[in-house]
């Protein structure tokens, strides 16, 4: 039998992975013209890849059903190719006059934000759910 | 209120995996709840206790809803809303069940 506590826990990893995501579009998003990253290239826009996870919790460890939770698997840069921008005069133009930005897209950036900041809010109602179960049951005792 | 806890924890899953690619949502199949509670496990060994529990409720996919572009099955509005019916169904069985021990402390209050 599948236990509240392990809802709970599922939740509570996906509240932790919708920050994640939430972290790397707004670092995204504050990056956006960061033409000197720490290897002297442009920013290279980060990407939170999530995958569902079985790993054993408690209740598998006794034999039971757990609800399947998230984590993040990794934080990946996205390959596409640098914007571009003609501005011979930023120092770090090329002999062509040309300046390559982050491969950020302020839109994209905010909308991810909006998903992961509703996925985050649906998250939250079900804790608040499951505590409403947990209280009622404990009322049994009355 | 077994199955509506499992119902709670299937959609608590589907929740927290609104946003992984691939992820497909699960629910508890209505036949399998209610076949677990029409037939009780049989005993196959003597020295077994008979038990009249309710087996775990299995779970299965959601059939016939279109995945998104990244192959995500969940939807946000059906997992709220099974998940406050559950909680509704939760609150019955519970006021049913506090009833039933009422009853009890009444007779072994002799009444009083």
């Amino acid at each position: 039998m599948p236990t509240l506590s392990s809802a709970i826990n599922a939740s509570a990893s996906a509240l932790a992975a919708e920050r994640t995501r939430i972290e790397a579009a707004v670092s995204n998003m504050a990056n956006a013209e960061s033409t000197r990253g720490a290897d002297g290239r442009p920013y290279r826009r980060r990407d939170v890849l999530l995958a569902a996870d079985h790993t054993s919790t408690f209740d598998t460890a006794f034999g039971q059903a757990a609800a399947t939770g998230v984590k993040v698997a990794a934080v990946v840069e996205d390959r596409a190719p640098f914007r571009r921008r003609y501005e011979p005069s930023h120092p770090d133009a090329d002999a062509q006059g040309f300046v390559e930005l982050p491969n950020v897209d302020p839109q994209n950036e905010m909308v991810d934000l909006i998903g992961a900041s509703r996925a985050y809010q649906a998250n939250l109602t079900a804790i608040g759910l499951i505590r409403d179960l947990v209280a009622r049951a404990l009322e049994l005792g009355r | 209120m077994t199955i509506a806890v499992a119902k709670q924890v299937a959609s608590a899953g589907n929740l927290a995996n609104v946003d992984t690619p691939d992820y497909k949502a699960v629910e508890v199949s209505f036949e399998s709840a209610l076949d677990s509670r029409l037939t009780p496990p049989t005993a196959t060994n003597a020295k077994h206790i008979s038990a009249n529990s309710v087996a775990t409720p299995s779970l299965r996919e959601v059939p016939g809803v279109t995945p998104r572009r990244d192959g995500n099955t969940v939807q946000l509005d059906q997992e709220l809303l099974t998940m406050n019916r559950a909680g509704g169904d939760f609150s019955a069985a519970q006021t049913a069940l506090a009833a039933k021990f009422r009853l009890v402390r009444y007779a072994i209050n002799e009444g009083r």
